[in-house]
């Protein structure tokens, strides 16, 4: 599937993800690749420019045995953002999934 | 690509698309590698997998859009407060609109109660016989009913502009500082189908009733008077022409 079209789409993703709990980087980028077909750098930019829009905050944590690691966390207008979106992509996907579902009506 | 050429690669190219904090960005990046490379992937995989750099790096919005933004964002608001001045203007004229149907509506009412009753006070209603004065107080009232739904729909339709602005203020502002903007407002009032088929079928009625009493009034009163003149047969005027 094409780069632009799921762009907008892994955003919806990612704010689900840290809806659920904070993450590090690493752990939202083996998420989505997990899920969905990207490289996994993709991520890295979404993260960014999710927090320079004001949907995500970070904060640094300190590990047993490593780095201190760069959390996320969805902030209270990033939660508002995501319920919005999400639903409207919800309500799109089911218009979209019901028109193409007639085609192949018409065609069998 | 090992994770040295990768790392390097994307620096080079975050520095010449003029991303800001490059180096929190490649750190991300490192941290990356650092975890796989614990999962016992190696640096080439790893580096396959995580995409072209060139690419990742376009991938960051740049800083000079940020430094425009602020700038854009002041001019914007201030744009927008004197857009906003003569705005307010404007719906105070057509708040005032609003009220002076409202004042014709109950003006209208008022004097089709009058002519039903058969009083004058002060004597501003013209003197005529019963049956023009009960078909022209008829017509009036149908005329109030027909204003109270223009005042109505009116009054819909400037709350509607009202919202569509102050959406598109937001929306104008999130524009210039770069944020996500929420869809307009259309300027068309929109009443739940069953008002809307209502007030349609009450304002045609009213219509159809007020021009119809009207003509039968004034056709009445033609015939009763026995002048196409009615008004001046009747003395509306204070003095009579005699023929």
């Amino acid at each position: 599937m094409n780069i632009q079209y799921k762009k907008g789409v892994l955003e919806l993703c990612v704010m689900s993800l840290l809806k659920k709990r904070d993450c590090y980087g690493y752990e939202i980028a083996e998420y989505l690749s997990k899920h969905i077909d990207i490289a996994d750098g993709t991520v890295y930019p979404i993260l960014r420019k999710l927090k320079s829009e004001g949907l995500l905050t970070t904060y640094m944590q300190e590990e047993s045995g490593g780095p201190p690691r760069k959390y996320y966390s969805l902030t209270s207008y990033g939660r508002e953002v995501y319920e919005k979106e999400r639903a409207e992509y919800l309500d799109f996907a089911k218009r979209i999934e019901s028109l193409l579902k007639e085609d192949d009506h018409d065609e069998s | 690509m090992t994770k040295v050429e990768f790392l390097s690669k994307l620096a080079d190219e975050l520095k010449k698309n003029n991303i800001p904090d490059a180096e929190e960005i490649i750190s991300e990046y490192e941290q990356h590698f650092a975890f796989k490379m614990a999962d016992g992937f190696s640096e080439e995989e790893i580096a396959a997998k995580l995409g072209n750099p060139a690419v990742l790096a376009s991938q960051f919005e740049s800083a000079e859009e940020d430094k425009k933004g602020v700038g854009r964002k002041a001019a914007t608001v201030i744009g927008l407060s004197i857009f906003g001045f003569f705005s307010g203007i404007f719906f105070v004229l057509l708040m005032a609109w609003e009220i002076v149907m409202a004042a014709f509506s109950l003006c209208s009412a008022v004097v089709a109660a009058c002519l039903f009753a058969g009083i004058s006070p002060r004597s501003l209603i013209p003197p005529m016989p019963s049956w023009p004065r009960v078909v022209f107080g008829l017509s009036l009232t149908a005329l109030s009913v027909l204003s109270a739904v223009a005042c109505i729909y009116f009054a819909a339709f400037i709350r509607q502009l009202m919202r569509s602005y102050g959406r598109f203020h937001q929306n104008t502002i999130a524009a210039a500082s770069g944020n996500a903007q929420l869809p307009s407002i259309s300027i068309v009032p929109r009443l739940p189908a069953k008002a809307n088929r209502r007030i349609r079928s009450v304002a045609l009625f009213s219509l159809v009733l007020f021009t119809s009493c009207f003509v039968l009034g004034t056709v009445l009163a033609m015939i009763l008077s026995g002048s196409l003149e009615f008004w001046h047969a009747w003395g509306w005027f204070g003095y009579k022409i005699v023929h």
